[in-house]
C-alpha cells in the first residue's frame, strides 16, 4: 500500500472533532486515509475503481452523517466501522446486481451495521426523489432552484444571471418554479 | 395565481425568519385562522428540510469528490488489483491470519521453553529436597563426629552416623519415624531423654510416606507407662496451632507453631506444611496440637522458604500401623479412640509427659 497515504492516517479522535467542526482538512484525511482499504476490498471482489468510489463515498457520508447527528460512540476503530459499512454496501450492491458474491474476500474485521446502512439508504431514497423531482422540472427552473437552495446565491445574483429586468421578476419566476417543484415532489 | 406565490412567498420568508415583527404577528394571525394556510407551512417547512439536507449531502460530495480527484487511483489500483501470482493473493488475502499464526507458533515455542524451564525447577527442587535430608544426616554426623572426639573413642570408630526423632507408639517399644533417617543403616539406636540408648531394628518400612516403625530390642528395656497422645482421625486445619519435640542436637528441643497449609512439597497431599522452624534431626518427631493429638510427623522442609516444614499427615500413621500384626503392639498402643492425657494441660506439663515416648534415632 501507498506509504505516503498511510503515514496522513489521523487518529479516531481527530477525526471525530474535525468533523464536528466541520474541518475540511480532516474530511480529507480521512477520505484519503482509508480509500486503499475500500478500494483493494472492492477490487478483489468483483469490482472496479468506480464501484469502490461509489462504495467509499457512501460509507464516508454515513459515518459523516453518523458524527454529525451527535450520537456516534466509538465502539470500534474508525477503520474497522468504514470498512465493515462499505463491505455492506457492497454485498448489498452485488446481489441487487445479482452478481456472484458467494466468496468475499476480507480484509479487515468486520462488525454488524446493518442498522447505519438502512438508516441511510432511507435517507440517500429520499435525496433521489429530491434529485429526480429537480430532474423532472426542466430548465431554467432546475438552475434557478439550484442556484438558490443548494448554491446559497442571493436573488440578485440568480437576476442578473438569468438576465431578468429586475428581481421582483426573479423571485416571481423563483416561486413559480418551486411551485412545480414542491408539487413534483409530494407526489405520492 | 398571483396570491398562491405571493402566499409562498411570505411562507417561505416567514420559515426563514425574514419578516418583521408586526408581518409575523399578523401571519401567524392567518395561520391560526386559515387550516389551509397552516397546512402549506408545514409542508413547505418539511420541503425545506429536505432541500436542506440535500443541499448539504450534495455539497458534501462534492467535496468528496473533489478530495478523490487528488488521489492516484490508478496507481493505487494497480497494486491492489488481484495480483496474477496466486502466492502474492494468498498473502495479501491472509495477511493478517500469517501473522498470527506467526505469532502463535512464537508464543507456544517460549510457553515450551518455559515450561521446560520450570518443570528443571521443579526438580532443582525435589534434589535440593533430598539435600535437606542429606543435610540431616550430614548435620548429625558432624555431632556425632564431635562427640567421638571427646570421648576419645572407647568405641571402634564408626564412619558415619544419622540422627532423627521417632516417638513411641506403643508402651512395648514400638516406635515410628521417618524412613529417610534410617534408610540403609547398619544398626539402629534410640536414646531417650535420660540419655539411656536401646538397639532397635526395623520391622515396617513405607517408602511412598517415608515412615519406618521400629521395634525396641534390648533387655535394659522396660515397658513404658500409657501412651499420653492420641491420633487425630480428622485432617487439621490451616491456622491450627501445633508443636513438636525433636533431637536436633543433643536434647529435646520444642517447636511450634501452625499449620500453614493443607498440602505439602508441591502441592504432595500425604503431608501438611507447618510454620515450625525446624533444623536437621527433627525429622520424624511428632507434630502434635494443642490438646495432644497427633497431627503428623516431621519429614523435610522446603529448601527456600525460611520457618515451614513439611509434615506426613496422620492417617499414614494409622496406615503403617494397620500394616504390622495388631497383636504384637500389644494392648496399650497408640489409637484415635481414646481421649489424649494431655488435653487441658499446660504446654510445659505435656511435654514433660511426652518427653519419655520422644526418642533420638541413631542410625549408624
Amino acid at each position: 500500500m501507498n506509504n505516503s497515504l498511510k503515514s496522513s492516517v489521523p487518529t479516531d479522535r481527530e477525526v471525530i472533532l474535525g468533523i464536528l467542526n466541520n474541518s475540511e482538512d480532516t474530511l480529507n484525511k480521512l477520505y484519503k486515509a482509508y480509500y486503499a482499504m475500500v478500494l483493494q476490498f472492492i477490487l478483489n471482489n468483483n469490482g472496479d475503481e468506480d464501484d469502490a468510489k461509489d462504495v467509499y463515498q457512501e460509507g464516508i457520508i454515513i459515518l459523516y452523517n453518523k458524527i454529525k447527528a451527535g450520537n456516534f460512540e466509538l465502539s470500534s476503530k474508525l477503520k474497522t466501522y468504514i470498512y465493515s459499512v462499505c463491505r455492506r454496501i457492497w454485498l448489498k450492491k452485488l446481489s441487487l446486481n445479482s452478481k456472484k458474491a458467494g466468496n468475499i474476500t476480507d480484509y479487515e474485521d468486520v462488525f454488524a451495521v446493518e442498522e447505519d446502512v438502512e438508516n441511510h439508504e432511507e435517507k440517500d431514497a429520499s435525496f433521489a426523489k429530491m434529485q429526480s423531482a429537480l430532474d423532472h422540472l426542466g430548465e431554467p427552473c432546475k438552475t434557478i432552484i439550484q442556484d438558490f437552495y443548494i448554491h446559497n446565491l442571493s436573488m440578485q445574483d440568480i437576476c442578473e444571471k438569468f438576465g431578468y429586468t429586475n428581481t421582483d421578476n426573479a423571485k416571481t419566476q423563483k416561486y413559480k418554479c418551486l411551485q412545480r417543484l414542491k408539487k413534483i415532489f409530494f407526489q405520492p | 395565481m398571483r396570491n398562491d406565490l405571493e402566499l409562498d412567498a411570505i411562507i417561505e420568508d416567514y420559515l426563514l425568519g425574514k419578516l418583521n415583527a408586526q408581518e409575523m404577528e399578523a401571519f401567524e394571525q392567518l395561520r391560526l385562522n386559515d387550516a389551509t394556510v397552516d397546512h402549506k407551512v408545514v409542508s413547505h417547512k418539511f420541503f425545506l428540510a429536505s432541500m436542506d439536507t440535500f443541499a448539504e449531502q450534495l455539497r458534501l460530495k462534492e467535496q468528496l469528490n473533489h478530495i478523490h480527484s487528488e488521489i492516484d487511483v490508478e496507481g493505487l489500483a494497480s497494486t491492489l488489483r488481484p495480483h496474477p501470482s496466486r502466492v502474492v493473493q494468498l498473502w495479501r488475502k491472509h495477511k493478517s491470519a500469517i501473522a498470527v499464526a506467526a505469532s502463535f507458533v512464537v508464543l507456544s515455542l517460549v510457553s515450551i521453553y518455559s515450561i521446560q524451564h520450570s518443570t528443571q525447577q521443579a526438580e532443582r527442587y525435589r534434589q535440593l529436597s533430598n539435600r535437606v535430608n542429606n543435610a540431616i544426616k550430614t548435620q548429625n554426623s558432624l555431632i556425632r563426629n564431635i562427640k567421638h572426639n571427646n570421648a576419645t573413642s572407647d568405641k571402634p570408630s564408626t564412619q558415619n552416623s544419622f540422627g532423627g526423632t521417632g516417638f513411641a507408639i506403643s508402651t512395648n517399644g514400638y516406635i515410628l519415624t521417618n524412613l529417610h533417617i534410617i534408610n540403609g543403616a547398619d544398626s539402629l539406636y534410640v536414646q531417650n531423654s535420660k540419655g539411656e540408648s536401646f538397639k532397635v531394628k526395623s520391622i515396617y518400612t513405607d517408602p511412598q510416606n517415608d515412615i519406618a516403625i521400629l521395634k525396641i530390642n534390648d533387655k535394659h528395656f522396660s515397658n513404658l507407662s500409657s501412651i499420653p497422645y492420641t491420633i487425630k482421625r480428622n485432617t487439621s486445619n490451616i491456622g491450627e496451632i501445633v508443636y513438636t519435640l525433636g533431637y536436633p542436637k543433643d536434647d529435646a528441643v520444642l517447636g511450634e507453631g501452625y499449620v500453614s497449609s493443607k498440602n505439602g512439597f508441591i502441592g504432595d497431599t500425604t503431608q501438611y506444611q507447618v510454620a515450625i522452624s525446624v533444623n536437621p534431626g527433627n525429622s520424624g518427631g511428632p507434630v502434635l496440637d494443642n490438646n495432644g493429638n497427633l497431627v503428623g510427623i516431621i519429614s523435610g522442609k522446603p529448601d527456600q522458604t525460611e520457618g515451614a516444614a513439611f509434615a506426613i499427615k496422620s492417617k499414614y500413621i494409622l496406615e503403617a500401623m494397620r500394616a504390622i500384626p495388631q497383636d504384637s503392639l500389644g494392648i496399650n498402643k497408640l489409637s484415635a479412640n481414646k481421649k489424649s492425657l494431655l488435653s487441658g494441660l499446660k504446654r510445659t506439663k505435656q511435654i514433660e509427659k511426652i518427653q519419655d515416648y520422644v526418642f533420638m534415632i541413631k542410625a549408624y
